[in-house]
């Protein structure tokens, strides 16, 4: 907008204001209204539709979706579409990139859309962009609503070696369950969070520990644990195996998926690759 | 306070206006509230436009409902999922508040969605009105924090694993990505101040920013007055005026005439409909 521009918005908006009623009480009623039916609308849902808790964190519930609230959808469907591409796409443009640039554009509007006409039918360029972002954000969302797991976490895991059925099997869907690829990435699948696990298994672990472990698992008695019972110590006690260790401890888990999961990470890097 | 002028005043109506009187004139809270009330606003407004002021009434009642809830919760990972079922199971009208609060947060975010889509499809953030629509895409901003640190605080397995995976990837954006997710967890990675840390930023930290921001936002939207929808009877009838003065100064002018209008809004809209 020009001086000029200005000027005539400025007169045209005194003007208006001049012929104007007061805020008080025209406006104000409305806005009341409006609050009260929303208000409403509020208290009805939550009378409704009752919010409800889910099951504590670390229990050994086999289902779960690390889901963010569904205004984070879109971003999250981000994340998954870029993820399934080549390496050319790398993720961080779901993950910083995009959002970033869209903030931005969302701050800049006013600086970048300067004309002085406001007609939302003179401005078919404004009015498409609105209608495709809002189009593209509805569709991302009701993806992220209706996909599967959209997370760093991953669903499955290429490896060779190992046989359904098995231990290592049983101990790699614990692995995949449990969300520890939400932190930790194996060939290449997972979160960075924590170290990269694919070769863990060469890693020659070891630790002594003389207290008692939460869940006792047949075989693994201390004092020294090495091999697949050092992972099972360290799934169930992290400090204990690795002094000042931070991640959190999985202490809920039955025995046997803490031996299966101990069987699956002993062999990461030689018999599961 | 000039309203109990006719007839006798009782003496507490006397006392009032004098207490009214007093901090009136030292603080002229009752002039700027009137001017507030009074002031002028353009004569056809839309009912789109009180959608900001319902945003702002939900803001009002999330900080009612989690002032609630916070007398309730515990903010420790040991307690926090325990208290959260106390609140839904035992306390009175306890599942009440909290849905009210879980709604509302979803409400926030719609509401304060279609507000800002009536400023765009209204061109309301155009000329004088660019620093509103800033401190409004801010509040958009912060609002959506507050969902991502209020999620966290159930501390069910689906929430919390959420937030890993969602600090995860705050700490994969590039050079500054890792700083931001060791202040938000406060530490390298999810820990038991992690939770602390959340409850904090999110009842102490946003709801102050927002606060604040809705302060700068109203008084913008005060100061600069409230748009008038660009369809209005008023404008348009302004501006068939305004096009049917510049067609005569033109009829007048000739074809290669001075050019002497000094005022000319929207020269391509001019002449286009001039031309039909
Ligand atoms: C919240 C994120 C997180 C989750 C979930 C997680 N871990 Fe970890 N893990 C870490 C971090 C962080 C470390 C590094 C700890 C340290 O050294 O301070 C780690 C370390 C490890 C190590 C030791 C690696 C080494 O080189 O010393 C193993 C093995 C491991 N995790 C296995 C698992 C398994 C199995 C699961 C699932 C049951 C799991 N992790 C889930 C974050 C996580
Ligand atoms: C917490 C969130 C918000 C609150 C409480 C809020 C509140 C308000 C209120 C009360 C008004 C007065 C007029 C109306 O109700 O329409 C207003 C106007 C305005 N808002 Fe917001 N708003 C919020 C978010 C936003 C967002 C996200 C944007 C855009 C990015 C925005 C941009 C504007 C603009 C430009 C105006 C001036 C419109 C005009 O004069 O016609 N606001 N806001």
């Amino acid at each position: 907008m020009n001086r000029a521009d200005q000027e005539a918005y400025r007169r045209d908006y005194a003007q208006a204001k001049k012929e104007g009623k007061p805020f008080y009480p025209y406006a104000i009623y409305k806005d009341h209204v409006v609050a009260v039916l929303v208000f409403a609308g509020i208290i009805g849902m939550a009378i409704w539709q009752r919010v409800g808790v889910g099951p504590p964190v670390y229990s050994a519930t086999s289902t779960f979706e690390p889901r963010p609230e569904w205004y984070f959808y879109f971003l999250f469907q981000l994340l998954k579409i870029f993820k399934n591409q080549t390496a050319l796409v790398p993720v961080i443009m779901a993950t910083f990139v995009i959002p970033n640039v869209l903030m931005v554009l969302l701050l800049a509007t006013p600086f970048i859309d300067r004309r002085a006409e406001r007609r939302i039918s003179k401005r078919p360029f404004a009015l498409s962009v609105a209608i495709l972002a809002f189009m593209g954000m509805a569709w991302l969302t009701y993806q992220g609503e209706t996909g599967a797991t959209p997370t760093v976490g991953a669903t499955t895991i290429p490896f060779t070696g190992i046989t359904p059925g098995s231990a290592a099997a049983a101990g790699e869907t614990v692995y995949l369950t449990e969300g520890c690829s939400s932190c930790h990435m194996v060939k290449g699948v997972g979160g960075q969070v924590g170290p990269n696990l694919t070769t863990i298994g060469t890693a020659g672990k070891s630790a002594t520990y003389s207290g008692k472990l939460p869940v006792p698992v047949p075989g693994a008695t201390g004092p020294t644990y090495s091999g697949a019972n050092w992972f099972v110590l360290h799934t169930e006690c992290p400090t204990c195996a690795k002094p000042g260790s931070s991640m959190p401890a999985f202490a809920s888990l039955s025995a046997t998926d803490l031996q299966n999961l101990a069987t699956f990470l002993n062999g990461l890097g030689t018999t599961y690759k | 306070m000039s309203t109990t002028d006719i007839g006798p005043k009782g003496s507490a109506t006397k006392a009032g206006g004098a207490v009214v009187g007093h901090v009136d004139h030292r603080t002229g809270a009752t002039t700027g509230i009137g001017w507030f009330l009074k002031r002028n606003i353009p004569g056809e407004t839309s009912w789109f436009q009180t959608l900001g002021f319902a945003a702002m009434a939900v803001f009002g009642l999330q900080a009612v409902t989690g002032i609630v809830l916070a007398m309730y919760y515990k903010p420790d990972p040991t307690t926090a999922y325990g208290s959260i079922r106390h609140i839904t199971n035992d306390v009175t009208w306890g599942w009440l508040v909290r849905g009210m609060h879980k709604w509302g947060a979803s409400a926030m975010i719609i509401v304060v969605f279609l507000h800002m889509a009536r400023v765009f499809i209204f061109g309301s953030y155009k000329y004088p009105r660019e620093l509103t629509w800033v401190t409004g895409a801010l509040l958009l901003i912060m609002v959506m924090f507050m969902g991502l640190t209020g999620y966290l605080l159930v501390w069910d397995q689906k929430a919390y694993w959420a937030t890993v995976v969602a600090m995860n990837i705050t700490a994969s954006a590039p050079i500054i990505g890792p700083y931001i997710a060791d202040i938000l967890r406060g530490g390298t990675t999810f820990n038991s101040d992690t939770l602390s840390r959340f409850y904090a930023i999110h009842m102490l930290v946003i709801p102050g920013g927002i606060a604040t921001f809705i302060g700068l936002h109203l008084f913008l939207v005060s100061k600069l007055g409230i748009s008038e929808p660009p369809w209005s009877k008023r404008s348009t009838r302004a501006r068939r005026a305004e096009e049917a003065a510049a067609r005569a100064a033109a009829r007048q002018r000739g074809p290669r005439g001075r050019h002497e209008v000094t005022v000319d809004p929207e020269p391509q809209t001019l002449t286009a409909e001039a031309g039909q």
